[in-house]
């Protein structure tokens, strides 16, 4: 589902912010990405979505070379994707329907079936009843709930989370983890950014070690 | 299966956001391309009007064939048949001495009686000429009476000519300059819808930032800015020919009022539709080219 293979980014800069990372996802896995700060995660994660290319190395996901991509292809791997940040990165003047409605919009979804889905995404993600208020009005949990519930609504086969329950205690970020692995127990692919171990610990999975920019190994948390 | 509807509405959905969430940057982009496209309106409104005057006149544009006093009926003979060969004369009209005199008395109306008192009629006979509609530039009408001046018993020629020349040499710079004017303003429409719309993409970075996460394309992006700029430019573009009619009628109104003998205020008219599509084609563009101008951002965009 995706594969890194030898990549590079530096900015520009002498020091590499990742040296030669290499790794594989398979279908329906569900990995963390940690390390300290400054290992490289948010760099990584930035490939993962094609913000940013590389200066060297390949990234394929769904199939897809994001190096070698058009934009419209990109942007058809980003339909097919769902995207979660720890600022939740949801539009404040949109109401809750508004901001997850926008990912079918921009994916042509036929207007009747809008609503159904939008009211399923929430549903999975628990806060149906918080469908006409704006984020401002909501909590940092049902914030992130909104942009999970964004992210899941198209269906998609790779969710990408970077530091999802960063800004949330540790009971939220919880709730915000078994959101996850339920999401992750329909068949979709998560590679999730954290650096929290306790969660590590908590809900354990296959784990990739930044530090440095190097990829340390594949660890399993004891 | 997705209809071209569903991929349309949301397009529109966010120029509709875009523009009611964003009231004060559209309100001064509209104010300022409404200033121009009105300064552009006035402008044309008054040369064409102007030119349609003057053209008036250049059809009833005559020369005056003053004859020496006791020419002989031959030679009188003579010079009429030469006018009247003349291809630019298409009728002729001979004052006697005494027609002269009679059309002078009616002119000074009760201030003529001293006329009475002239031991002789001092004012000469004279062919006046009606030129062809074809003989519309000075030059040619200059040329026509030099060629009349050289003629045997023709005391002089008068045509007016140095008020028509300097009024259709005005007009000719004022027709040079308008275009000059409205290049200048239209760069500056373009500049100014430019940075309004760079300012919406700062207010929205975030937004947009979204819409590239949840998989829309650049031009799903780029189409309600686009959509934007021709909303501003249409609308302003209406309500400066709306307020270039409301002030065109106050004028015409005034110089009825005003000058009421001046005929030719009820004359004065405004664009017809041909002038005012194209107006609003003209304001519709700026927009679309003030998109493009603020569009690196498109270009450089993931």
């Amino acid at each position: 589902m995706i594969r890194v293979s030898h990549l590079n980014k530096s900015y520009n800069h002498p020091d590499m912010i990742l040296k030669d990372v290499s790794f594989k996802v398979g279908k329906g896995e569900f990995v963390y990405l940690s390390g300290p700060s400054g290992a490289g995660k948010t760099t990584l994660f930035r490939l993962l979505f094609a913000d940013i290319k590389p200066e060297g190395g390949q990234i394929v996901i769904d199939g897809l070379d994001l190096v070698r991509a058009s934009p419209a292809e990109l942007a058809g791997l980003r339909r097919r994707m769902g995207v979660v940040f720890q600022d939740y990165k949801l539009i404040p003047n949109y109401t809750v329907f508004d901001n997850i409605a926008l990912a079918l919009e921009v994916s042509g979804v036929p207007r009747q079936h809008i609503q159904k889905r939008v009211w399923h995404a929430l549903k999975v993600v628990g806060i149906e009843r918080q469908i006409d208020r704006l984020p401002v009005q909501l909590s940092g949990g049902e914030q992130q709930r909104v942009a999970i519930a964004r992210a899941l609504v198209n269906n998609p086969r790779i969710i990408l989370a970077d530091e999802p329950t960063g800004n949330l205690d540790y009971e939220i970020a919880e709730e915000i983890m078994r959101i996850l692995h339920f999401i992750n127990s329909q068949g979709t692919t998560i590679v999730m950014v954290t650096h929290n171990r306790a969660l590590l610990q908590r809900f354990k999975r296959k784990v990739f070690y930044l530090d440095h920019g190097s990829l340390q190994a594949y660890v399993w948390p004891d | 299966m997705a209809k071209i509807s569903d991929h349309i509405f949301p397009i529109f959905k966010l120029t509709g956001n875009n523009i009611r969430r964003h009231p004060v940057i559209n309100l001064i982009s509209i104010t300022i391309i409404s200033i121009a496209m009105l300064m552009l309106a006035l402008y044309f409104l008054a040369y064409i009007n102007a030119d349609r005057a003057v053209s008036g006149w250049r059809t009833d544009l005559k020369i005056a064939v003053y004859l020496e006093d006791d020419l002989g009926a031959e030679k009188l003979k003579l010079l009429k048949n030469f006018c009247l060969e003349l291809k630019e004369v298409i009728r002729l009209e001979f004052v006697s001495k005494d027609m002269a005199l009679q059309r002078f008395k009616v002119t000074l109306g009760e201030n003529s009686n001293f006329l009475s008192d002239l031991p002789e009629n001092p004012l000469p006979a004279s062919f006046e000429l009606l030129l062809d509609d074809a003989v519309a530039e000075v030059a040619d009408v200059e040329r026509l009476a030099r060629q009349l001046q050289r003629q045997v018993g023709v005391d002089e020629v008068i045509y007016g000519s140095y008020w028509l020349r300097q009024l259709f040499s005005l007009l000719k710079m004022v027709k040079y300059f308008g275009f000059i004017f409205a290049t200048f303003l239209s760069a500056v429409t373009v500049f100014i819808v430019a940075s309004t719309i760079r300012l919406s993409l700062f207010a929205r970075r975030e937004t947009i930032k979204v819409l590239y996460l949840v998989g829309a394309t650049r031009w799903f992006i780029a189409l309600p800015y686009l959509l934007e700029g021709v909303f501003q430019g249409a609308v302003a573009t209406s309500f400066a020919l709306g307020l270039s009619y409301a002030g065109f009628s106050y004028i015409r109104f005034w110089l009825m009022a005003q000058v009421p003998q001046w005929s030719m205020a009820p004359q004065l008219e405004f664009f017809g539709f041909a002038p005012l599509l194209f107006f609003l084609l003209l304001g519709t563009l700026l927009g679309v080219a003030g998109f493009f101008l603020s569009s690196r951002w498109l270009r450089n965009s993931p």
